[in-house]
């Protein structure tokens, strides 16, 4: 009963980043548009002022929120050393990606709108993987304390 | 994730002192989140509704869907990331796996219910408006209710 409850609720949890990676694909939609010439009409209405303007919180906001999230793959013992240091550089290096891109689409170098977009959807799609992998661990932890626990 | 869960905690006194620090801050951030939200759309069910939907005899106007979706990316980012915090903390505490379990599920549903709710308001109105804001609001509860539990077990030094 007790795992049938577990997988349920990892169900839900997984349904959850799910989701939260629909809204942000779907904010992104309804801001800049779908395909790569909107995206490309999207950033080059704005100025550079501006984008730096956007640039400076988040880089300094998902860099801590990364942080945050990445230190816990450190005492996370199931998955590979290899596994955790492709989480941690596919972040930061889709962040970087996904960032600069605006600013290289204000330059007139079109081709970035399609690297913004790949780099958006992967950037979501990594973090959702990590935030599973950290919440499956607890899971794991829940079911091992408590076995112990009868022993 | 051992070093929150571990039963050394306690003997790690920058580990305790930490941990200790976060629950509270976590409290904060959580009461200052509904705090926010009453701000933005409403402490009742029918001021979201207005604030969402709009209200033609008070001339308020529909949120915009990309402001709604913006505030719910956001919201979610940081509620997850409260909620995997909390449940690490919450599933080595000493209390039943029945009261844990349940009140795990229950989170995770009422934080389901928030964002879902919301985005179903464009098409079912205002009934899912009352289910997103009962789910935002027992989020907030439940969270609150277990990092006070666990604040009181830490002090107590029963964590």
């Amino acid at each position: 009963m007790h795992h049938q409850l577990l997988r349920f609720l990892a169900l839900l949890f997984i349904a959850l980043v799910i989701l939260q990676s629909i809204l942000g694909g779907a904010l992104f939609i309804v801001l800049a548009g779908w395909n790569p010439d909107d995206i490309s009409h999207y950033y080059r209405e704005k100025s550079l002022h501006g984008l730096i303007e956007t640039l400076a919180p988040h880089t300094l906001f998902v860099s801590v929120a990364l942080m945050g999230s990445l230190h816990f793959l450190g005492f996370i013992s199931t998955i590979t050393e290899k596994k955790k240091q492709f989480f941690i550089h596919s972040l930061f290096g889709l962040f970087v990606i996904d960032q600069s891109a605006p600013l290289l689409i204000t330059l007139g170098i079109d081709f970035f709108s399609m690297v913004k977009l790949v780099a958006f959807i992967s950037f979501e799609c990594v973090l959702g993987w990590v935030w599973i992998v950290m919440f499956r661990e607890s899971l794991r932890d829940f079911l091992s304390h408590h076995s112990s626990g009868q022993r | 994730m051992k070093f929150i869960v571990s039963k050394k905690i306690i003997d790690n006194r920058a580990l305790y002192m930490s941990v200790l620090w976060m629950v509270i801050f976590l409290i904060v951030a959580l009461v200052l989140n509904i705090v926010a939200k009453g701000i933005n759309f409403g402490i009742t069910p029918e001021m979201w509704v207005n604030t969402v939907l709009g209200n033609e005899v008070e001339f308020m106007e529909p949120l915009l869907l990309s402001d709604l979706l913006l505030s719910l990316h956001t919201d979610l980012f940081g509620l997850i990331l409260v909620f995997i915090l909390m449940s690490a903390l919450h599933i080595r505490s000493s209390r039943s796996k029945e009261l844990k379990l349940t009140i795990l599920l229950v989170s995770v549903i009422s934080l389901l219910l928030y964002p879902v709710g919301l985005m179903a308001s464009l098409w079912i109105g205002s009934f899912s408006i009352l289910l997103s804001w009962s789910g935002f609001l027992l989020f907030h509860l439940l969270m609150i209710g277990s990092a006070l539990d666990i604040l009181i077990l830490l002090v107590r030094k029963r964590f």
